[in-house]
């Protein structure tokens, strides 16, 4: 079975990111870009697979900016065989790249999409539910157990308060969680393997796809700076703040 | 002393003068546990005023102060054990001028290191003395310890950020030393008499640090590798390549206690099967090509000095990586490990650690010693473990032994017995009697000549 794996790349998780002066969008000068935290459990989760010998290839896919090849070698390092970039300027929204990854999903024929539930920058958790309608292959969102089994795949999912467990038919759509696994290092010898490995380039014009946005980022701004603390001087004088200032209690 | 309680309330105010057993139990101490506090008072100034009177009735009255920072020291310096009264500057807590022209900041000594971090932060900048203890340490301990940490290979320790300090001197004088100047050639720099003089020469009161721009994104590489004189090789090839913040050092039982004690997987768990002698670990600016690297690591290879290596893709992965280092010190401690905080130069360090590892060998063969440290400023921790099933007792009977014969290779060797912590109480002794030589007797005379009664940090340090 082929697994197709979508890495988006991202500003780092851990970054702490600042608004433009003007508002017109995050500054991303200088900031250490990677991949999608999601994205990342998702490719180590279809390196499992293969290891485990249930997947025959395992193919990464990015949309982006011609850098976004960095993400991709570095999913090929920590052991995807195969990167196809999209490549694209701008911010693309989840349709379009759900659009495109339906017509690379036509010419690779996986046996399962792993994509991250959500990337951290737009928080949209939209592409994979999206692909899942354009491809009318069955769909796992929020997985953080994944089970092959003939021709069905069983997945648990996180789900507000528990777990659910589905039994999918194959070719099927699987968004992970955070819990899914625990991602490895790369390795410089493997590092150095990827650099051999194939990495196409497409546009979303070569997949028939426009990638127009649809919507216009009007404003970026910093949340609200949190006030200053108080400090009180008994028990009592905190309930009544609480109760009559906060109106909490 | 108690009966001077009067006397500090007049100076810093009736609630600022602690007297009671409980509320003291937090002040006298340090993060040692050797020594049993016992403060007779603990007072909290509010002004460098407030310090010099406090000090100028220490000296009317002979009474023995003990200046009290963050309280992390790990040598015993702000431990109060013979009935001293401390003097904490937790109140002197302010920021007291920042300055964009010169990038400066000045602030009173009791800042919190984290908040002087936060603060430069805040100005787009960025104060790069860091270590595990910087949430609770103060400014004016920093410069008191000369407090190394992590960057050290980058940025150099306390001592390279300060450019201006205000002391009170054992003797009650007010000096403004270096008044934040970058160039000031008038006559011997007292500043640095102050930076690293634990307290024993007067308060450090209020402190002008330089601050930097912030780095670019960091890469966090482990290596693996056979020898710790392959890892000085990858250390030289590194520094030509790369921009260097960090290389530890890291030993295979430091490592297996690592992931013994926490749980975390090994960097090579997916990668080798067979465990290296000792990992390196790099932390540097992210080059922009990314030949960088893999030519790097392809070099270090063919010359046989490293056999696998690892590299950070995420922040996350980042910390989690420097997590290996920095939990070595916690992991050991159920081993109730016999600990050397010592410095030898680069060139000398190979040799040193096989000497070292002869010697202990042969005159304590029933003991595991454990290497790791900050490789890069030739800053090694040398923990000698307790022997299974041996008692604390038995063990703590031959600690002076043990340090002695490390002592003296690294007195031997051009090297210091205290290269960050500092010598407080703990290796006031051996500083003194066996190592130090004629230089001590300068120091007794600046001693001297600041305190000249020894109302400051009495009996520690020389
Ligand atoms: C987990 C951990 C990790 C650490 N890592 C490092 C590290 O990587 N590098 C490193 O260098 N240290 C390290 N330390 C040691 C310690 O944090 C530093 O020595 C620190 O600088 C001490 O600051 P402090 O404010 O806590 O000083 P304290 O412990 O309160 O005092 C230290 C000494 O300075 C004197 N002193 C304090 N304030 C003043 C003042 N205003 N004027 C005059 N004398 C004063 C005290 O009398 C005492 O002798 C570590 C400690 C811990 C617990
Ligand atoms: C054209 C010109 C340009 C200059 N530009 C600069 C400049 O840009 N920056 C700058 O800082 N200076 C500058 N100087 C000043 C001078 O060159 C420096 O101060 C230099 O460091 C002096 O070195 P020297 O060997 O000539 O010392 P000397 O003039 O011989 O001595 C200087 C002092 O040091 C003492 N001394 C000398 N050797 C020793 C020793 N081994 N041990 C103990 N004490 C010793 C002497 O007794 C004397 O007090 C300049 C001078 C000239 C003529």
């Amino acid at each position: 079975m082929k697994i197709l794996v979508a890495v988006k790349r991202v500003v780092d998780y851990n970054v702490k990111v600042r608004a433009k002066a003007d508002g017109s969008a995050v500054d991303l000068a200088n900031v250490k870009m990677a991949i999608n935290p999601f994205c990342e459990i998702a490719v180590e989760e279809a390196v499992r697979l293969k290891e485990k010998g249930i997947a025959s290839e395992v193919v990464v896919v990015s949309l982006g900016p011609q850098a976004a090849q960095e993400q991709i070698r570095t999913a090929l390092a920590l052991g995807a065989d195969r990167g196809i970039l999209v490549q694209a300027e701008g911010d693309l929204e989840p349709l379009a790249i759900a659009k495109c990854l339906k017509k690379i999903c036509d010419d690779e024929q996986p046996g399962m999409v792993l994509l991250g539930k959500q990337a951290i920058d737009g928080d949209n958790n939209q592409t994979g539910q999206m692909l899942a309608a354009l491809t009318g292959f069955a769909q796992a969102t929020f997985a953080s157990v994944i089970t092959v089994e003939e021709g069905s795949a069983k997945v648990t999912r996180e789900i507000d308060g528990g777990l659910q467990t589905l039994s999918i038919k194959l070719p099927a759509i699987v968004t992970a969680d955070l819990r899914l696994n625990e991602p490895r290092y790369a390795s410089l010898p493997n590092i150095m393997k990827a650099k051999k490995k194939q990495l196409d380039t497409v546009t979303p014009a070569d997949l028939g796809v426009d990638p127009a946005a649809r919507t216009k980022l009007l404003k970026v701004e910093p949340p609200a700076e949190r006030k200053a603390g108080i400090k009180v001087a008994d028990v009592a004088q905190l309930v009544d703040k609480l109760k009559n200032e906060a109106k909490v209690i | 002393m108690k009966q001077f309680a009067e006397q500090f309330k007049a100076i810093v105010g009736d609630k600022n003068v602690i007297t009671s057993k409980a509320e003291m139990a937090p002040y006298g101490i340090d993060r040692t546990t050797l020594w049993q506090p016992n403060p007779s008072l603990v007072v909290r100034p509010d002004s460098i005023e407030q310090v010099q009177q406090i000090v100028l009735l220490a000296n009317q009255h002979n009474i023995p102060l003990v200046p009290s920072g963050g309280r992390t020291g790990l040598s015993g310096g702000a431990v109060a054990k013979d009935g001293e009264v401390v003097v904490t500057l937790e109140r002197m807590k302010r920021i007291l001028h920042y300055s964009a022209p010169d990038q400066t900041v000045t602030c009173e000594a009791g800042v919190i290191t984290q908040h002087l971090q936060q603060f430069a932060e805040q100005q787009g900048l960025f104060y790069p003395v860091d270590f595990a203890s910087s949430g609770s340490s103060h400014i004016g301990g920093n410069v008191a310890t000369n407090a190394g940490g992590i960057r050290v290979l980058r940025y150099g320790g306390t001592r390279e950020q300060v450019l201006g300090l205000k002391v009170v001197t054992g003797n009650g004088d007010i000096l403004d030393l270096n008044r934040g100047l970058v160039k000031n050639n008038c006559g011997p720099d007292l500043r640095h008499l102050f930076i690293g003089s634990e307290g024993i020469l007067g308060f450090i009161c209020e402190v002008t640090v330089r601050l930097q721009p912030p780095p670019p994104p960091q890469s966090v590489m482990v290596v693996s590798a056979r020898a710790i004189t392959d890892l000085l090789e990858v250390f030289q090839c590194s520094r030509k390549t790369v921009t260097l913040s960090a290389f530890e050092f890291i030993a295979q039982q430091a490592m297996d206690a690592v992931t013994a004690h926490t749980g975390q997987h090994s960097p090579f768990k997916n990668t080798s099967t067979t465990p290296a002698p000792c990992y390196g670990l790099l932390e540097f600016d992210t080059p922009n090509k990314a030949n960088t690297i893999t030519d790097f690591f392809a070099q270090c290879q063919q010359q046989g000095w490293i056999d696998d290596a690892v590299i950070s893709q995420s922040e996350r992965q980042s910390k989690e990586l420097w997590q290996l280092r920095e939990n070595v010190s916690e992991s050991l401690s159920p081993h109730k490990p016999l600990k050397h905080d010592v410095a030898v130069r680069m060139e000398k360090l190979p040799e040193f650690i096989a000497r070292m590892e002869v010697k202990l060998a042969e005159e304590f063969p029933q003991l595991q010693s454990v290497w790791f440290g900050h490789l890069g400023d030739g800053n090694i921790h040398l923990n000698v473990l307790k022997p299974e099933g041996w008692s604390e007792q038995r063990f703590g009977e031959l600690a002076t032994e043990v340090s002695g014969l490390v002592y003296r290779l690294v007195w031997e060797m051009g090297g210091s017995i205290s290269a960050e912590h500092g010598v407080g109480l703990l290796k006031q002794r051996i500083l003194g009697r066996q190592v130090a030589g004629t230089e001590v007797k300068h120091w007794l005379a600046a001693r001297n000549s600041f305190d000249a009664h020894s109302v400051m940090n009495r009996g520690k340090v020389i």
